[in-house]
C-alpha cells in the first residue's frame, strides 16, 4: 500500500550520519582506519579516558560500506564527587571501512575493555580487527557460517538453518515476502488445484473419470475428478483431512 | 563462545602439579544465567579467569532493524529483562531526538516515566541482593527482597498489563494514562519499603559471615574501572561519582533531589552498600514524584505518531484513518544518528541509533552496560580463591540477556 505519509526530505538515506538533525549528544568526527590509532591517542592524552562503547553499522550501498563508532567520555579530573564530574564531553569516532579491506586497527593495547566490542563486531559484521590477541567469535557459535548483522544476511538465518517446512508449503512455491494481495491468492489457489488434478489423473486416471460420470457422491469419498477438484474452496487447515 | 579456548585446552595437557583448568557454567546456579567462566586455578586461586558469553544470543539488535520503530521497543525489552523500563526509556529517548520532539513530551509523561523506571531500579536490585545473597548461602534475605520486588511488578502489570514487560512506555509519551487506584497502590509500596529495607539490611549489612566474603574480594581502583569502561554501582563504589541522570539529565531528573552514593573501597562489600544506598535514593526520587505528580495529558498531540486516544477512534472518521495508518504503517523517522545513554541499574545503557528516513530503524545498537561490567571479571578474578568466584559474579550483577542480547 503506497504511503500516504509524504516521506521526509532525504528518505532511505545512504549516509544517514550527513543528514542528522542538530542533537547535541556528541562532538562527531569521520576519519579512515589509518588515522584511528594517532587520533585516539590524542583524544586519550586529552583526558577521554574512557571507551563506553564500539558499534558496528553496514550500510550495504554506500561507499565505504561500513562504519566502526567509537564512543568515547571525558570524565574530567577524578570525578570524585557528583560537581567534580559535572557535565562530561562526549566524543564519536566514525571509521568508514570499505566493503573489501575490513581490517581496523584494534585498540586493545589503548583500552582492555576493547576486546569484547572487537570480538563481537567481528563476529557480527566480519569486520577484522588487526592486533586483537584474541579475535574469536564471541556470541555466535565457534564454526558459525557468515555474518548474521550484515544487511544482506537473511533475517531467518541461513537456509541450512531452517525450519523444515512441510510438504505441501514446499509444493507451493511461494517465494519469501510475496504479499498477500488477492492476485497473489488466486494464483496460488490456482496452482495448488493444477497439482491436485495433475495428481489425481497421474494415478488412475480412467477410474477417476468414470466415477465422477457415474455418481458424483463418490467424488467425497475420495476418487474426485480433476474438475471438481480444481472447483473446491481450498483450505490449508483442513486440507489434510479432507483428503483422506 | 567456546567450549574450551585452544590457549587455555593446551594448558589441560601440560598441567602441572597442582595447576587445573575449571569450567564453571554455563549451567551454574550461581552464575546469574549461562555464564561459562573457564578458571585456571593452582590449589583454591585461581590464576586465570577466562568468561565466555553468547549462549543467551538471541539477536535483538537484528530483530528490532526489521520491525517498525514502535514495535522494537518490545524488543528491547527484552534486553535486560530485569529491568525492561530502562532499556525502553533509552530507546524511546533515543527516537524521540532523532524525531524531534524530545522537548515535547507533557510534563506527567516524564514524571511518570521516572517513577516507573526508579521503581524498577528497585525491583532490580531486589533480584540482585535476593541472589546475591543464596550465593552465599543467605537464603532468608531472598524471600524478603522477592516480595518487595513481587510489589512493584504488581504495579507494573496495574499500568502496563504485564509484570516484567509492560511495554507501557510509548515514542511521545505512554500507552495511557496511569490506571485510577495506581496511586493508592504505589502509597502501598511506599509504606512497605523503608521497615522491608531495614531487615533487608539488618540480615546482611553487618553480618560477619557477610562481611568476611565481600570484605576485600574482587578490588577494583578508580583508574582500573574507567579504563575497562565500568558504569553505574560498580564504577561509583570505587569512588568515582559517575551518574548519567546527574551528568546528562534526561526526562526531568534535574529537578528531583537525589545523592549519588559513593564508595572508596571498591570491593564486593563497597558495590553491595552502593547499591543498597542508590535504592534509598531511588526510593527518594519517587517520594517526590508522587507529591509533585502533576495532571494533563500523557502523549504529544502530534498524531503523525501518537496513536489517537481510543475514545475518539469511534467518534471521528480521521482518529480512525490515523490510528489505522500508524498500526499498519507506522511513522517514518527522519534520517541521522544519535546516542541516548540513561542510567539503568547497571550503568550507562545507551542506545546508538542510526535511521535511514524508513518505518523501521536502519540499525539499533546498545551500549550494554553489564557485558563491560562483566569484562573485568577475568582482571578482578586474577589472585583471588575459587570459592570466592560467585562472590565477584553476583558483585557485578550481570543480566545476560543484555551481555548477549
Amino acid at each position: 500500500m503506497p504511503s500516504s505519509q509524504a516521506p521526509p526530505p532525504g528518505a532511505t538515506a545512504l549516509d544517514p550520519t550527513a543528514l542528522r538533525p542538530p542533537i547535541d549528544d556528541a562532538a562527531i568526527e569521520r576519519i579512515t582506519p589509518a588515522e584511528l590509532v594517532a587520533r585516539v591517542m590524542t583524544l586519550k592524552a586529552s583526558g577521554y579516558t574512557m571507551l563506553l562503547d564500539i558499534g558496528g553499522v553496514d550500510y550495504l550501498e554506500r561507499a565505504p560500506r561500513y562504519d566502526v563508532v567509537y564512543h568515547f567520555l571525558n570524565l574530567s579530573g577524578d570525578g570524585a564527587t557528583v560537581a567534580a564530574v559535572g557535565h562530561p564531553r562526549r566524543v564519536r569516532l566514525l571509521v568508514g571501512v570499505p566493503r573489501d579491506a575490513t581490517d581496523v586497527p584494534s585498540l586493545c593495547d589503548l583500552y582492555p575493555n576493547a576486546n569484547w566490542p572487537e570480538r563481537e563486531i567481528f563476529d557480527l559484521f566480519g569486520i577484522r580487527f588487526s592486533g586483537h590477541p584474541d579475535l574469536r567469535r564471541i556470541q555466535m557459535p565457534d564454526d558459525w557460517e557468515g555474518y548474521p548483522l550484515r544487511k544482506d544476511y537473511p533475517l531467518r538465518g541461513p537456509a541450512s538453518e531452517m525450519t523444515p517446512r512441510p510438504a505441501f508449503a514446499l509444493k507451493s512455491n511461494v517465494a519469501a515476502g510475496t504479499p498477500a494481495s488477492g492476485k497473489t491468492a488466486a494464483a496460488l489457489q490456482k496452482q495448488i488445484a493444477a497439482a491436485r488434478a495433475g495428481a489425481a489423473t497421474h494415478g488412475e486416471p480412467a477410474a477417476a473419470a468414470q466415477s465422477a460420470a457415474t455418481s458424483p457422491s463418490a467424488a467425497t469419498a475420495g476418487t474426485a475428478s480433476a474438475k471438481e477438484l480444481a472447483e473446491r474452496p481450498i483450505n490449508l487447515k483442513s486440507d489434510s483431512n479432507e483428503s483422506k | 563462545m567456546s567450549v574450551v579456548p585452544d590457549s587455555l585446552a593446551m594448558d589441560v595437557v601440560e598441567h602441572t602439579n597442582n595447576r587445573m583448568v575449571l569450567s564453571m557454567g554455563p549451567q551454574h546456579p550461581s552464575t546469574h544465567g549461562v555464564l561459562q567462566v573457564i578458571t585456571e586455578i593452582e590449589g583454591e586461586v585461581i590464576t586465570k579467569a577466562e568468561p565466555e558469553i553468547g549462549y543467551l544470543h538471541t539477536g535483538i539488535e537484528k530483530s528490532a532493524e526489521n520491525l517498525f520503530w514502535t514495535q522494537a521497543s518490545t524488543v528491547i525489552e527484552r534486553m535486560d529483562y530485569l529491568s525492561p523500563l530502562s532499556n525502553a526509556m533509552a530507546y524511546i529517548l533515543a527516537v524521540e531526538q532523532l524525531l524531534g520532539v524530545a522537548n515535547d513530551i507533557p510534563e506527567r509523561a516524564q514524571q511518570v516515566r521516572v517513577l516507573l523506571c526508579e521503581l524498577s531500579r528497585i525491583a532490580s536490585h531486589c533480584v540482585w541482593l535476593g541472589t546475591g545473597g543464596i550465593d552465599l548461602g543467605a537464603i532468608s534475605t531472598f524471600f524478603y527482597s522477592f516480595d518487595l520486588r513481587e510489589r512493584i511488578l504488581d504495579l507494573n502489570e496495574f499500568a502496563g498489563g504485564a509484570r516484567m514487560h509492560p511495554n507501557y512506555l510509548r515514542i511521545g509519551g505512554l500507552n495511557g494514562d496511569l490506571p485510577t487506584g495506581f496511586l493508592d497502590k504505589l502509597d502501598v509500596v511506599i509504606d512497605m519499603y523503608a521497615p522491608r529495607m531495614r531487615e533487608m539490611r539488618n540480615l546482611l549489612q553487618k553480618n560477619p559471615i557477610f562481611q568476611d566474603r565481600t570484605i576485600d574480594v574482587g578490588i577494583l581502583s578508580a583508574e582500573e574501572s574507567l579504563a575497562w569502561g565500568i558504569t553505574g554501582p560498580t564504577l561509583r563504589a570505587s569512588g568515582v561519582a559517575y551518574d548519567v541522570r546527574k551528568a546528562f539529565p534526561y526526562s526531568g531528573y534535574e529537578n528531583y533531589e537525589f545523592d549519588i552514593p559513593t564508595r572508596t573501597e571498591g570491593d564486593a562489600y563497597a558495590r553491595f552498600l552502593v547499591r543498597l544506598d542508590e535504592m534509598d535514593e531511588s526510593m527518594r526520587i519517587i517520594r517526590q514524584i508522587r507529591k509533585s505528580l502533576v495532571g494533563g495529558p500523557v502523549m504529544v498531540p502530534d498524531t503523525k505518531f501518537a496513536a489517537p486516544p481510543k475514545e475518539t477512534i469511534a467518534l471521528s472518521m480521521e482518529a480512525l484513518i490515523h490510528h489505522f495508518k500508524i498500526v499498519s504503517e507506522s511513522f517514518r523517522v527522519p534520517p541521522g544518528d544519535v546516542y541516548q545513554p540513561v542510567e539503568g541499574p547497571r550503568g550507562e545503557l545507551g542506545y546508538y541509533l542510526v535511521s535511514n528516513g524508513d518505518n523501521r530503524p536502519w540499525r539499533v545498537r546498545t551500549r550494554p552496560a553489564s557485558m563491560y561490567n562483566l569484562q573485568v571479571l577475568k582482571k578482578i578474578a586474577v589472585g583471588e580463591l575459587i570459592a570466592d568466584m560467585v562472590v565477584m559474579i553476583g558483585s557485578l550483577d550481570p543480566v545476560f540477556g543484555e551481555v548477549d542480547r
